[in-house]
């Protein structure tokens, strides 16, 4: 096994393998930053250039290293202009552009990205240490789990919602309510489609997400008539003190890695709820939780941390099963096969240098987007001091760029705008917006999961030893915030306290 | 000098290209006679670009196919047109189909890739559809493909007649109505008799595949191809894991003779004739594999031209050598044979499209 490792090690960065990897960070630098268009499109696109590629490792150098950065990069986006660079890294907006229009786009940036390098390298020895116990830790929840799980996660509700709860509540029901829309996946039946074929599918998050937080973000810098940050240029010099608040919040960092990486491993969930469940965990553990959504570095780390160790959890199905976790890993499996490798048990067994050698290429990837981005930081930070008027023609083509990639379709500019329309009206009437979100990624997955566990057992999987543990978790995760906020006594009233 | 020397190499190659020349004349003379009903008129589609609009988003095995194509129409089609393609995705291709259908222009210049089982829709008269299966002018599919349905060994069902006889029926997993998991069982219930749960919702045909690992369900139907190509399909088979029930091409794929076709068993059963032409309309969509189509009004000879370049791409050894390379399986159906195709299956009486539309919508 030692064996195998180093040799993993010995091949990335080995020549020719070295140099794909570098293209491929290079590559996933720019898809990373420009927002909508994700990972997995430009995996897609770049799929045909890896026909050429003659080795599985040299191949993985180009297609999983373009992957692995598009998260940290991404994050860049999010924190820089509140617009999501990828849509998993929305989360990102909450805490990190308040903190871009207070002057410390630095200090955020130091810590997106110092955490986004912890968390790959948590998700990447997650991966290597789960190697003799992959079948086991894929197989341990089932649908019913899952279910319950979901549940779990629109809790979360409760936490992203911010000053009022009630608030909260209703724009997660929205959310819950617009992931209605579409083709009922167990009968077939249109619902609420209007007749229009785009809805068939239900909405796409991405356009929802950047019409959502990066509209109203454009609005209100028009209105303002400044430039992004508010504070005067001498904070700049924050992105060590970004670093530093990595390490002064390590356990959190770990924890919302370990979030992350086995947000991974489940089917369907990922890095798009992964996020906003660390997200949420992080702002549940802040001392004074009225600095939520106003700049606090950890909820900047929480995301940061989780959206990057989720590629590792990715990888463990597909290396286990042959299944792929997740959409831009049925892409990567594909390559697998035309370069000629099974995935599938055989990666575990006669060629588990390749499995060590996507950890080794999740970790070395990180770590050369990571210096990189520490040269350029302090000149990306530099944007947020630019006149918002010379800005905002730019930040609106990036954001209907990025929305039109969803889909190639103009009713994806239009879902942009009307969503865009609410956001703003949210952020006036201090509604908070990240619980509608949750509310549309979740309630399509957990009325699937919840139609296949009756469908399977019946109502017998409400006696499951499992499920029971998992709802009573789920009552104390919900409930302990509530309890620890009757004794700390806090108390929000004022609209404006909301995310 | 320098000149000079210049001059007479000039002068020596101009000769040899004189007596070039002279040596290939016939070869040239022969090529002008067979190329001059070409050079008559310019090509139309020198200079053009093809648009291949393709129903899915980029990277999905739907869109595989078209963009191996794309690489080769140009050196089958006369003047050598660009060709590229756009992703269109959306309502299973239905967004595609209706786009390629009324929008474009009917010059030849797009083509659509679209699902095989669209007819489907159309037939049970869903308001969305705005085209006739049997009015688009097939060009070809480089696929047809045949299903088969794979049960855990460790269940008592060894045999169809096991599952017809089963007082709890087994589970299968399907990721949508519109899946071969949904109504390839579904089928076997309304011809043959058999009874299956259907566990309808899971995100993914892998999802399903994990879902019978786990035991949460027993069986699942898809295409045989990716039975013999894939894990965690390759390992199953070696631990014998699951066992297949039934296949459902016309005659038997010989790494499964021992399994029956579903066309045997209907003879078993002795499946009445409305149920057998229900079978036919459903398992058609296999024959129409990854269709590439025309709008319905494209001249009949550019039609015919793309349809003997499909043909010619098909035997053409470099597309091969490339479709095994990216493991796409190549068995290809021509474009003339399924407009036949596509005639006979959306004239089906109003009795078998009521059992149809049955089959397919448990919800209404």
């Amino acid at each position: 096994m030692l064996e195998a490792f180093s040799s993993g090690f010995w091949q990335v960065i080995a020549w020719p393998a070295f140099g794909y990897l570098l293209i491929g960070i290079g590559i996933g630098f720019w898809v990373g930053l420009l927002p909508g268009i994700g990972g997995l499109a430009t995996l897609a696109l770049m799929l045909p250039f890896s026909y050429t590629i003659k080795t599985p490792i040299e191949a993985f150098c180009f297609l999983l290293g373009m992957l692995a950065v598009t998260g940290t990069t991404g994050d860049l986006t999010s924190i820089l202009f509140g617009i999501p660079g990828e849509s998993s890294s929305a989360a990102l907006i909450l805490d990190g552009y308040p903190m871009s229009k207070k002057g410390e786009a630095g200090r955020a940036l130091g810590a997106a990205i110092m955490s986004s390098l912890l968390g790959a390298v948590i998700g990447a020895l997650s991966l290597a240490i789960s190697i003799p116990i992959m079948r086991p830790l894929v197989l341990l929840f089932g649908s019913p789990e899952l279910f319950i799980l979901t549940i779990m996660g629109i809790t979360f509700i409760g936490t992203l919602a911010g000053a009022s709860l009630i608030k909260g509540l209703l724009a997660g029901g929205v959310g819950l309510m617009l992931a209605a829309i579409g083709v009922d996946p167990q009968t077939g039946s249109l619902r609420y489609t209007f007749g229009m074929l785009y809805l068939w599918d239900g909405l796409d998050v991405t356009p929802v997400v950047v019409g959502l937080f990066a509209i109203p973000e454009i609005v209100d810098l028009a209105v303002r008539g400044t430039s992004i940050s508010e504070a005067p240029k001498e904070k700049l010099k924050g992105v060590m003190e970004g670093v530093k608040d990595t390490f002064r919040h390590f356990w959190l960092v770990v924890r919302c890695s370990l979030i992350g990486v086995y947000f991974g491993v489940l089917p369907v969930l990922g890095a798009n709820v992964a996020q906003w469940i660390a997200y949420a965990h992080a702002a549940a553990g802040l001392k004074d939780r009225k600095r939520a959504g106003k700049g606090a570095v950890e909820g900047v780390l929480g995301p940061g941390a989780a959206n990057n160790s989720t590629r590792g959890g990715d990888l463990i199905p597909t290396i286990a099963f042959g299944i792929p976790g997740s959409a831009s890993m049925a892409l990567l499996l594909g390559a697998l096969l035309i370069v000629g490798l099974q995935p599938g048990p055989e990666m575990l067994t006669s060629r588990l240098d390749v499995t060590f050698a996507m950890v080794w290429i999740l970790i070395i990837s990180n770590i050369i987007v990571a210096g990189f981005c520490f040269l350029i930081l302090n000149h990306l930070a530099a944007l947020t001091f630019i006149r918002g008027s010379l800005l905002i023609p730019f930040l609106v083509v990036l954001v209907f760029i990025g929305s039109f990639t969803a889909n190639n379709s103009v009713y994806d500019l239009i879902v942009t705008l009307v969503f865009g329309a609410l956001g703003y009206f949210m952020v006036l009437n201090g509604w908070p917006r990240p619980p509608l979100i949750l509310g549309l990624i979740l309630g399509k997955i957990g009325e699937n999961y919840l139609w296949i566990s009756t469908a399977a057992y019946g109502a017998r999987w409400l006696l499951f030893p499992s499920v029971i543990t998992l709802i009573i978790l789920t009552v104390i995760v919900v409930a302990y915030p509530t309890i620890k906020e009757r004794r700390g006594k806090a108390k929000y009233d004022r609209p404006e306290d909301a995310i | 000098m320098p000149n000079n020397f210049r001059s007479v190499n000039a002068c020596a190659g101009f000769r040899q290209i004189l007596t070039l020349a002279s040596r290939l004349s016939p070869l040239i003379f022969f090529l002008f006679l067979t190329l001059a009903p070409a050079f008559g008129q310019t090509p139309f589609y020198q200079g053009k670009t093809i648009t291949i609009i393709v129903g899915t988003k980029a990277g999905d095995v739907y869109d595989l196919y078209p963009r191996l194509m794309a690489e080769y129409l140009p050196k089958y089609i006369p003047g050598s047109p660009n060709v590229i393609i756009q992703n269109m995705p959306g309502a299973a291709s239905v967004i595609a189909a209706n786009h390629v259908y009324n929008v474009t222009k009917p010059d030849g210049l797009t083509i659509g890739a679209i699902y095989p089982a669209l007819y489907f829709d159309q037939l049970s008269k869903k308001p969305e559809i705005r085209f006739d299966w049997s009015k688009f002018n097939y060009i070809g599919s480089p696929i047809v493909s045949n299903h088969l349905m794979y049960m855990r060994t460790d269940t008592p069902f060894k045999t169809i007649e096991d599952v017809r006889t089963a007082k709890t029926p087994p589970k299968c997993g399907s990721n949508g109505t519109s899946s071969t998991g949904y109504y390839m069982p579904k089928l076997l219930e309304e011809t043959i008799g058999t009874k299956f749960d259907i566990v309808v919702g899971y995100q993914s045909g892998g999802d399903v595949d994990l879902a019978v690992e786990r035991g949460e369900v027993q069986c699942r139907a898809f295409t045989i191809t990716a039975y013999f190509a894939r894990e965690p399909f390759i390992s199953w088979r070696k631990r014998g894991f699951v066992r297949v029930l039934f296949q459902t091409g016309n005659k038997k794929d010989e790494r499964l003779n021992d399994v029956p076709t579903i066309y045997e068993l209907m003879d078993k059963y002795k499946t009445n004739e409305s149920g057998r032409r229900l079978s036919t309309v459903i398992l058609a969509a296999g024959d129409f594999g990854r269709p590439l189509v025309f709008a319905p009004a494209v001249p009949a000879d550019r039609v015919k031209m793309f349809r003997d370049a499909f043909d010619k791409i098909m035997k053409d050894p470099a597309y091969l050598a490339e479709a095994e390379k990216r493991k796409l399986d190549i068995d290809p159906i021509r474009g003339s044979e399924m407009q036949t195709l596509a005639k006979e299956v959306v004239s089906v009486t109003p009795d078998v499209v009521e059992r149809m539309k049955k089959l397919m919508e448990p919800g209404n």
